[in-house]
């Protein structure tokens, strides 16, 4: 057999056996063109934020998550919008470690901190004092929030055995040694790290704000 | 360099997904063994992540089946993205047969991109291996972004700042929706089938 021959009747063989190997009924390539007439970038990240208002599932934080990330990409030149992601982020990680547990201020939080990030990502003109305002307030709600995770993990965390109790009582009684197990050290950890991650955020902003330093 | 065993009729492909960091190498491979794990019967294998990065590698092994009498096997590996990580890419580039270069198409990408090119260039010129001959195809992912309203570069920009001395084929793409995954997997392999039968002829 002539060689092109050969090398043709390889390459058919092999083309086919790639096509049914990887066809597929997905999207096509015609979805990469914009279905909207204005799109925001901030549609997906509202999705999220919505469908976690709605339910806390893996699915809508992993997604609110990697929109986040995505974002920090996206506005890394504007620092009003990073400060606002980087406190949605930190709810995010919140809202994953502790799902229904979170603090019950925090869902209406990560809604007002998305309100000011669409506010001035939808408003580029806007005077660099009003971003600061809005910020200031955004940050000010964040630490009231985290001061009150805080006392509350304090206030749980300080709660006398009740040892008369014990015997018939379900856990929340038992000594905190007792009821240590993988999952609950790991959403120790998980608080933990977030925890010191926004101290050190708050840490960074307040050196930055302060001339004097 | 490939590895053929004429007398078992066995040909081993490698190929190495390459780009800037978070630019969707890994996506790749998930979309590819998620959507075709009933049909390549295969397992996906990431050593050492931190997060969801790759610190060392993610690699996928496959078997064609049998084209033209030869067994034909696949490798598909990434390489980690972080520019930090230079030494680790450069050893998962030995006895490389085919890339897919994955660019970013976010516009605030361009400069990585660009930067991640010519670090494919220096590590593959320490294996006697360069771009004009290696067989190899582009990826434009994330170009989904574009409905969100995210600035994404046309593909023009991408053309002329990765492909313009090159002309190799190239895929606009979403790695997440699993938008020309699959084309461009099949076009660089049957590139590197075509090139590794060229050179053992």
């Amino acid at each position: 057999m002539p060689k092109s021959t050969t090398s043709e009747t390889l390459t058919s063989e092999l083309e086919n056996r790639l096509d049914e190997l990887f066809q597929e009924d997905g999207p096509s390539a015609e979805a990469l063109t914009p279905r909207s007439a204005n799109p925001k970038p901030l549609a997906e990240l509202k999705k999220a934020v919505l469908s976690i208002d709605w339910e806390i599932t893996s699915e809508a934080v992993e997604s609110f998550l990697a929109q986040i990330r995505l974002l920090k990409e996206v506005y890394q030149t504007d620092k009003a919008a990073i400060v606002l992601l980087q406190i949605l982020g930190s709810l995010g990680q919140y809202i994953k470690s502790n799902r229904s547990k979170a603090h019950s201020s925090t869902f209406s939080l990560l809604n007002a901190v998305f309100a000011r990030l669409e506010e001035i990502t939808n408003h580029p003109g806007m005077p660099e004092l009003t971003k600061r305002k809005l910020l200031q307030a955004q940050i000010s709600a964040y630490q009231q929030l985290r001061e009150k995770v805080s006392q509350r993990r304090a206030a749980g965390a300080g709660r006398p055995p009740a040892a008369s109790a014990a015997a018939s009582a379900p856990l929340p009684h038992r000594s905190t040694a007792a009821v240590v197990t993988a999952p609950v050290l790991a959403q120790a950890i998980a608080e933990l790290k977030d925890y010191i991650h926004s101290e050190m955020e708050a840490l960074r902003r307040l050196i930055k704000s302060d001339p004097s330093q | 360099m490939a590895f053929v065993n004429l007398k078992n009729k066995l040909i081993q492909v490698k190929i190495v997904y390459y780009g800037p960091g978070r630019g969707g190498k890994t996506t790749n491979l998930e979309y590819i063994n998620r959507t075709f794990a009933n049909r390549i019967h295969s397992e996906m294998v990431t050593v050492k992540t931190h997060g969801d990065r790759t610190l060392f590698f993610d690699f996928l092994p496959f078997d064609i089946g049998l084209v033209n009498g030869y067994q034909i096997k696949i490798q598909l590996y990434t390489v980690p993205g972080q520019v930090k990580y230079d030494a680790t890419r450069r050893l998962v580039l030995r006895g490389v047969d085919g890339v897919v270069f994955v660019a970013d198409g976010m516009t605030v990408r361009r400069e990585n991109n660009i930067e991640s090119l010519h670090n494919l260039q220096e590590n593959l010129a320490s294996y006697k291996k360069n771009l004009r001959t290696l067989p190899w195809v582009l990826q434009y992912n994330k170009m989904d972004l574009k409905q969100q309203g995210i600035p994404i570069m046309t593909l023009q920009t991408l053309e002329q700042d990765l492909n313009q001395e090159f002309h190799r084929p190239f895929f606009p793409a979403s790695a997440l929706e699993g938008i020309n995954v699959a084309a461009t997997l099949k076009k660089i392999i049957s590139l590197t089938v075509a090139s590794i039968r060229k050179e053992f002829r």
